[in-house]
């Protein structure tokens, strides 16, 4: 499968790789693992003028701690992150997700941040950074801004940044109070699939684990981007878990009322939402019950 | 469209080629090194025929561009093993893991890297590892008994495989 | 028999190694001198008029050096069974992929440049997909000489079908769909053609059928069959896809054009969709029983889809019609199958041949009449199934038969009565048996044998020479263990030559699970010519008769006084030294007890040996998703005696496999004329998840027929798979499933009307 021909150049670091963006003009990119994108210009859905490859910039791959944020590098590969000590503590959800984009191979040289940025709206890191109210940092030749992950995208295969732009970083708040997560994925066999649709449910429960405080869920590969379904959280929150466990196929109603999901060679729309539905219940079965088993153990 | 310089590593031994920038690494190893262990099953990295190891971890060499490995290690499956067979190849073929062989090479490559982290692999570890291998003759079972005669018994490593 | 040495021995496969290395040379890693790369031009259309064809801006980029249509061929209609091909379309094309143009360039790139340098005009016509929206009057004419797109119509009855069914305690009367499903072999088709000075063409390519395709080529090209060389390297898989393809005319008639050598690889996409897939098909089943299970009378309509242009669809479906009428004591049957030509890819054989097929078909309905009659499905089979030296409803005389062993050692090794006990929701078990032949009489008309060439060097180095073909599955390493046991030496003293049409015997091939039955007897032959020979030396030098000598694990001796003895490689030594450098050649050929069948009944013993299995399936449904795990396999087989048994189990643990991701998870879709999932992406085959562990059980009643009693396994690994998983299905959740693949919106469906409790 031929590529078609393109200017090739390597950035030595962030800065280096903003300028020689804006050089190049609107047709070029930035590569990071290219598991997407190369794939993308094999079959002629991209045709970039230029590459600007990042493999040599070395310090975009970290995961730390900083105070109440965690701090994850654009460049980081899923396959350290599905099984990095610090986000497993916090933001396991996370870990699932990632853990679960394509093969093995994948996994060891794509990019959070390139999953990110080739927008699929069924990419498995978004709905978990959706339900952790995430925020990317963009770099830009002006500095860098701040953006919360639900403003990042605005359509399949589409973000809010510009063609000069390149991702940065990934901002998480870490949880302070006692928090459970679980992301689920429709596939076609038991491994290795694009998600058909996907489900990301986090909840937080007040530190003494009577009351559910906040529930976040977001739902990927049902709608042009993915979401976050406020209908079906506000269902849950502030009532005790027990009272919780009741409403949880409301919630899971609604959530899948709010999916817009399309038909397609992969499933029918009905079928996403209805495993929309089976997966929100799912999510919040193991949620709650994760929360609580907290109890008593502060 | 020029040709740049890189240096590639490919199996313990220094390459210094001039490559086009859309040039995949598989076409490069295949063509310009005339290394053809490493398959091409669909281009597209979907089948895991073409997986090599970059610094050590497997990667789909039709989805990366050798330019974008310069300076790396790379180890195909002709690399795998020296004079005598790595304990998986011998493993491979005692317990008959191999057919039409032409998934072998990428999941040997798969198989390394996994007993490189996690020395002692349960099952369940090793088919999560190899799920981007696909294999259409063996039905797998053969393919996986193999990779678990050769953990040893010691201590699993911290980490495993996700 | 006595002790075996080498044969029932889990020998590794003699290329093994090679392949474990990477150092084994695959059809895609062939390169020659000056080797051009050549690439399809392809309809983008299901069915269009091609107005004109424009390549000269094609031909005159740099790099490239040929550019071939229709016009460039000798213009000859052929196919294998048939007269409806073309080498590139003539005035129309027929199906989405269907071949307009060719290009060989000095680079693939270029070559792929080049094809979009081509221009093409295409007057865009109705076109139909599927068979029975074909066969309707008002459908588009696919081949102006068929009408109503009627390939074949296959005709077949034996006894009084109807009064058996008015007979009947019970009837079962349905209809089932088998759709259509990609080999996906991990090596996609590709060959190497080249053109010697005298016109002579050579073809490198796996293919299974190096003569019958020879056949079929040379009158495409208009040549003498001889002047057609093919020859065979190792192959990346096949599973009954790698017969005649385009792709190897077009590559020689690039070659000749150019005169250079040309290698063409399809990619996967058009592997895809010019491969030769599965054929698919409807059934209308009337199937009737006694009170006591014993089955009455059985009636078959089936409608298959040949696609564009006839591979072998039409003796498919009419295998389809009535192999599987020999698994059981049929007296009272009737089919009737129509092979229909679509706009769709060719299709071709996929393991199973149209048995598979029949199979899903027929042991559903056993189980539907199992629950019915309120009798145990393993009884029911026990009850109906072919017994050893019985002769079936077709003439079929059925030598050894382990079914019954089969259906029992599966039972018991899959807890089988308990599990039917156990009524945990949503969770099933099933069985399926399964029959098929050793080879197909009728479908080489002209012999069905098989033969050998076995020939030792100065240094007691043995080669054989066959003509059948090793896609993976071990037949090489078959061959060798069978010469070697026949000749009484060690496994490493023997070798396996490439099959080389210039020099190898004329073998039909590897289908119809003939390969290690035909093949090996023909090989079997050639190892006794050999021994006598190389007896009649050794007893010289022992001074012995040589009806006195043996010869075991590579020595010679005196069967009373074993001292007496001399080994192998100075017997072979002193053999060429006496004939003056000529080596001991054992040739010899296997003529099967087979007759062609009678052309009005069909009736005949079409296969020395018939194999025979049983498999049973554990699954699990999820109640709220429909989504299928298979948690458990046993397979029982008999195989007549298991040549290699590592090998034989490799086998239907990959039947299993394959008939898994069929009922679960693979399938072609199309939309508006052209299939939409032609890759990995959506076109979902099995990953080492979705496998569970398979136990196999080698069932051996030793075959007479047979090489050292050995009979096939190839196709039987599959054919009863598809109906154990939905039988499993039927059991968890009471939901009949009559399509494949297993719809999981629909079987939740299903199961949400039938009110059962919904687990979470």
């Amino acid at each position: 499968m031929r590529i078609r021909p393109f200017d090739f150049k390597v950035a030595t670091s962030l800065a280096d790789a903003l300028n020689q963006l804006d050089q190049a003009g609107s047709n070029a990119r930035v590569l990071a693992g290219g598991t997407d994108l190369v794939l993308n210009m094999k079959k002629k859905n991209i045709l970039p003028s230029t590459l600007i490859s990042l493999h040599p910039i070395k310090n975009l791959e970290y995961v730390e701690e900083k105070n109440e944020m965690i701090h994850i590098g654009a460049l980081a590969k899923h396959a350290d992150l599905a099984i990095h000590p610090i986000l497993e503590k916090y933001v396991s959800i996370l870990c699932q997700a990632v853990g679960l984009i394509g093969s093995w191979q994948v996994r060891n040289i794509g990019t959070i941040g390139g999953n990110l940025c080739n927008a699929s709206p069924a990419a498995d890191a978004v709905p978990p950074l959706l339900a952790l109210d995430a925020a990317v940092v963009i770099a830009t030749l002006q500095g860098e801004k701040t953006v919360p992950i639900n403003s990042f995208f605005c359509g399949p295969g589409q973000t809010v940044m510009k063609p000069n732009e390149i991702l940065k970083e990934i901002l998480i708040k870490k949880p302070l109070k006692p928090s459970a997560g679980c992301y689920l994925k429709l596939r076609r066999r038991k491994a290795v699939d694009i998600s058909l649709a996907g489900v990301a449910f986090q909840a937080e429960s007040d530190p003494s684990g009577q009351r559910i405080e906040q529930v976040k869920i977001a739902l990927g590969g049902v709608a042009p981007t993915a979401i976050r379904v406020p209908d079906a959280e506000n269902c849950l929150v502030g009532l005790s878990i027990e009272d919780a466990f009741q409403k949880i196929p409301m919630c899971a109603d609604k959530a899948a009322n709010a999916a817009k999901p399309i038909d397609d060679v992969r499933a029918t729309a009905d079928y996403k939402r209805t495993i929309v539905n089976v997966f929100v219940q799912r999510c919040a079965q193991h949620v709650l019950t994760t929360l609580k088993n907290y109890r008593g153990q502060s | 469209m020029n040709r740049l310089p890189i240096h590639l590593v490919v199996n313990k031994e220094d390459y210094h080629l001039f490559v086009k920038p859309n040039r995949v690494l598989l076409d490069v190893l295949r063509e310009d090194l005339e290394l053809t262990g490493t398959k091409e099953g669909c281009g597209l990295g979907k089948c895991g025929a073409c997986t090599v190891l970059l610094n050590g971890r497997p990667v789909h060499a039709c989805l990366t561009l050798a330019l974008q490995v310069d300076g790396c290690e790379i180890t195909t499956i002709e690399g795998i093993g020296g004079e005598k067979m790595h304990p998986l190849q011998e493993a491979f073929v005692d317990k008959g893991a191999i057919q039409c062989g032409f998934c072998t090479p990428g999941m040997i490559n798969t198989a390394k890297a996994l007993l490189d982290e996690n020395a002692n692999p349960s099952e369940e570890e090793i088919k999560q590892a190899i799920a981007g291998n696909l294999c259409r003759c063996t039905g797998y079972n053969k393919i996986v008994d193999a990779i678990h005669s050769c953990g040893c018994q010691s201590k699993k490593k911290k980490g495993g495989i996700k | 028999m006595s002790q075996l040495d080498i044969v029932g021995k889990s020998f590794p496969q003699i290329a093994a190694q090679e392949k474990a290395t990477g150092k084994t040379k695959f059809v895609t890693d062939l390169v020659l001198p000056r080797m051009l790369y050549g690439r399809v031009l392809r309809s983008p259309y299901a069915h269009a008029k091609i107005l004109s064809i424009d390549t000269a801006r094609a031909a005159a980029m740099p790099g490239v050096k040929a550019v071939v249509t229709f016009q460039d061929t000798p213009k000859i209609k052929f196919g294998p069974r048939s007269e409806d091909w073309t080498i590139f379309a003539a005035d129309k094309t027929r199906f989405y992929g269907d071949e307009v143009a060719a290009v060989a360039a000095v680079d693939a790139d270029t070559a792929e440049e080049a094809l979009e340098l081509i221009r093409v005009e295409y007057e865009e016509l109705p076109y139909v997909i599927s068979p029975l929206d074909a066969m309707k009057s008002g459908a588009p004419l696919i081949h102006e000489d068929k009408p109503g797109n009627i390939a074949a119509d296959f005709k077949i009855e034996a006894g009084d079908v109807d009064r058996a069914l008015d007979d009947s305690y019970v009837v079962y009367e349905d209809h089932f769909y088998t759709n259509q499903v990609y080999q996906a072999y991990m090596e996609p088709m590709s060959t190497l053609a080249d053109v010697d000075l005298s016109g002579r063409v050579t073809i490198w390519t796996g293919t299974q059928i190096p003569n019958m395709m020879r056949m079929t080529y040379a009158k495409a090209l208009g040549m003498a069959p001889d002047n057609l060389r093919i020859v065979v390297p190792e192959y990346g898989g096949a599973f009954g896809a790698k017969m005649e393809n385009n792709i190897h005319l077009v590559a020689a008639v690039l070659a000749q054009k150019s005169g250079r050598p040309v290698k063409l690889v399809n990619t996967r996409h058009e592997d895809f969709i010019a491969g030769n897939p599965r054929v698919p098909m409807h059934f209308d089943i009337k199937i009737g029983a006694t009170q006591n299970g014993i089955l009455t009378g059985k009636d078959v309509k089936v409608v298959g889809a040949a696609g564009a242009r006839l591979v072998y669809s039409q003796v498919i479906v009419a295998t389809a019609c009535y192999r599987v009428d020999s698994l059981y004591r049929f007296k009272n049957v009737r089919a009737r199958g129509y092979t229909v030509y679509t706009n769709t890819v060719p299709t071709a054989c996929f393991r199973g041949f149209g048995n598979s097929q029949s199979t899903f078909v027929l042991e559903s309905a056993l189980d539907e009449l199992a629950t019915r009659l309120k009798m145990d499905p393993a009884e029911l089979r026990i009850k109906n199934g072919m017994g050893s030296n019985e002769t079936s409803v077709h003439g079929w005389k059925i030598g050894s038969s382990g079914l019954r062993e089969c259906v029992t050692k599966a039972s018991d090794a899959a807890n089988w009565i308990q599990k039917k006990k156990d009524k945990t929701p949503f969770k099933g078990i099933g069985l399926s048996c399964c029959n098929h032949v050793s080879g197909n009489r009728p479908f080489a008309r002209e012999f069905d044998g098989g033969s050998g060439i076995v020939r030792i060097g100065k240094d007691g180095r043995i080669t054989v020479f066959h003509g059948e073909s090793d896609m993976g599955q071990g037949q090489n390493t078959t061959f060798a263990q069978i010469v070697a046991e026949r000749l009484g030496v060690t496994m490493d003293m023997v070798n396996v030559a490439q099959v080389d049409t210039d020099i190898s015997p004329f073998g039909l091939g590897s289908f119809a699970t003939r390969g290690t039955l035909m093949g090996g007897n023909g090989v079997l032959a050639a190892a006794k010519d050999a021994y006598e020979q190389m007896a009649d030396i050794a007893a010289d030098m022992l001074n012995v008769k040589p009806s006195d000598v043996q010869c075991r694990k590579g020595m010679f001796f005196h069967t009373d006084s074993p001292d007496t003895k001399i080994s192998f490689q100075k017997v072979a030594s002193e053999a060429t030294i006496r004939h003056h450098g000529a080596p001991i050649v054992g040739t010899g050929f296997y003529q099967p007890p087979t007759e062609l069948p009678d052309p009005e009944t069909k009736k005949g013993n079409i296969s020395p040996a018939y194999p025979f299995g049983c498999q049973i399936a554990e699954v699990e449904v999820d109640p709220d998703t429909g989504q299928v795990s298979v948690t458990n396999f046993v397979a029982a087989h008999d195989v007549g005696r298991a040549i290699n048994p590592m090998a034989t189990e490799g086998q239907i643990q990959g039947g299993i496999a394959q008939g898994l991701g069929w009922t679960l998870m693979e399938n072609m879709a199309y939309e508006n004329g052209k299939i939409i999932n032609a890759d990995f992406v959506d076109y979902i085959v099995p990953s080492s998840f979705d496998i569970p562990d398979i136990t196999t059980i080698l069932v051996e009643p030793i075959e007479p027929n047979g090489p050292y009693g050995a009979k096939g396994i190839g196709e039987p690994a599959l054919n009863p798979t598809m109906a154990a998983i939905t039988n499993a299905i039927y059991d968890a959740t009471g939901v009949r499933i009559r399509e494949l693949p297993v719809n999981p919106q629909k079987l939740l469906a299903k199961i949400q009307k039938t009110g059962k409790h919904t687990k979470r």
